[in-house]
């Protein structure tokens, strides 16, 4: 499974006929040199803490993901049936490369890896994300969060 | 994924995506993209190769070097092959087949020799044990179900429920080692074994139920083409 014209039908329509929304421009924020950038990752695998309610379909909140916490208790509760799960069940940076991130970090090619990453839920409406997406922005901004890796799934 | 982007760049924070759909990158262009010609559901390419998620990661990272000012997409261009079976490995024998319950708890100790190999495990979404969840999807639709504790709705628990057993299953399949291909594992797990047999039955009846949310959930259970209408 490479490009989308090697995707199975009818998981293939599926993933074309999800909504886009359009955006009229399209912001940009100057990067900070790489040795100063202070990066978090963002996924939409829907990943939680094990023993907290799993999110489901269509949630727009999300959930934090502490450098404490041990790639045992973290799960995924994006469910779908549209994507592989078993390389995150085999290694936890298939989707949340959180050690690769520490590696740069150690390496000087960062300035630091974040205490805490997060997830959305996937297959989301990106419109409906919105003020959650913001919020969170806000948020990573006053922990001195100043750049973000995007993972989908 | 590409929405998110807008809304943190505008909020002030520099993004770069890893991109696994490449055409909704370009619908939505988003300030940054590194598209990864990988499976659905690995970003980061394979399990246990640090040196490549490594490379992905730093590539992705590399697209905040460049000066641009309007939307940059970039293929990561590393050849990766599709990811090949592997012949060595074998999925977990000797299950007990008297029934799906019974072939969970059968499953039980080979799981455990996994969780100890892998040193972790993804069960637990559903906030039942791997047996109780297959004893709970497999009664659920006869006269005496098991009570759904507390905390969850029934139906999610059942949409839950099965994604746990299938984490469950796959990871057993990892006791032994090897490197089975996703293709591996869903063929075992849907076509070998009384769980997959049961979860495609669930789904058959959820999708006549007139229970609305059980049909709501009843398309999420069972990849499209391994579904009985497609298989």
């Amino acid at each position: 499974m490479v490009r989308l014209i090697d995707v199975p039908e009818p998981e293939r329509t599926v993933i074309t006929d999800l909504q886009c929304p359009t955006y009229n421009q399209t912001p940009f924020t100057t990067p900070v040199p790489a040795r100063q950038r202070h990066v978090a990752i963002v996924s939409t695998a829907g990943l939680i803490v094990r023993g907290e309610r799993p999110m489901l379909s269509s949630e727009t909140g999300y959930r934090s993901i502490a450098a404490s916490v041990n790639d045992n208790d973290i799960l995924c509760s994006h469910v779908s049936t549209n994507f592989d799960r078993t390389g995150f069940q085999q290694d936890t940076n298939v989707l949340l490369p959180r050690d690769r991130l520490l590696e740069l970090e150690r390496d000087g090619h960062i300035g630091k890896a974040a205490d805490t990453h997060y997830a959305f839920m996937g297959a989301t409406s990106p419109v409906a994300l919105e003020d959650k997406a913001r919020e969170l922005g806000r948020s990573m901004l006053a922990l001195g969060v100043n750049t973000v890796v995007l993972a989908p799934v | 994924m590409s929405g998110l982007a807008h809304y943190l760049e505008d909020e002030g924070l520099a993004t770069t995506i890893v991109a696994l759909v490449r055409e909704h990158i370009v619908s939505m262009h988003p300030p940054r993209a590194l598209w990864v010609p990988f499976e659905l559901g690995r970003p980061f390419a394979e399990p246990d190769q640090a040196a490549l998620q490594r490379r992905i990661l730093e590539a992705a990272l590399a697209l905040l070097d460049k000066p641009v000012s309007s939307p940059f997409l970039q293929d990561f261009t590393e050849q990766m092959p599709y990811q090949p079976s592997d012949a060595s490995w074998s999925p977990p024998g000797s299950l007990d087949s008297r029934s799906a319950t019974a072939e969970a708890s059968s499953l039980l100790p080979i799981w455990q020799k996994a969780q100890y190999r892998v040193g972790k495990t993804t069960v637990g979404i559903s906030g039942l044990t791997p047996d109780i969840a297959v004893e709970y999807i497999e009664r659920y639709h006869l006269p005496d179900p098991m009570p759904n504790p507390k905390g969850m709705a029934a139906v999610s628990r059942a949409r839950f429920a099965i994604d746990d057993i299938k984490a469950y299953y796959s990871e057993a399949a990892l006791a032994s080692g090897g490197y089975p291909s996703s293709h591996q594992l869903h063929e075992w797990f849907w076509n070998h074994t009384m769980a997959g047999t049961m979860i495609r039955d669930f789904q058959d009846i959820a999708r006549l139920s007139d229970d609305s949310n059980l049909q709501l959930i009843s398309g999420s259970l069972v990849p499209a083409e391994r579904t009985y209408e497609y298989s």
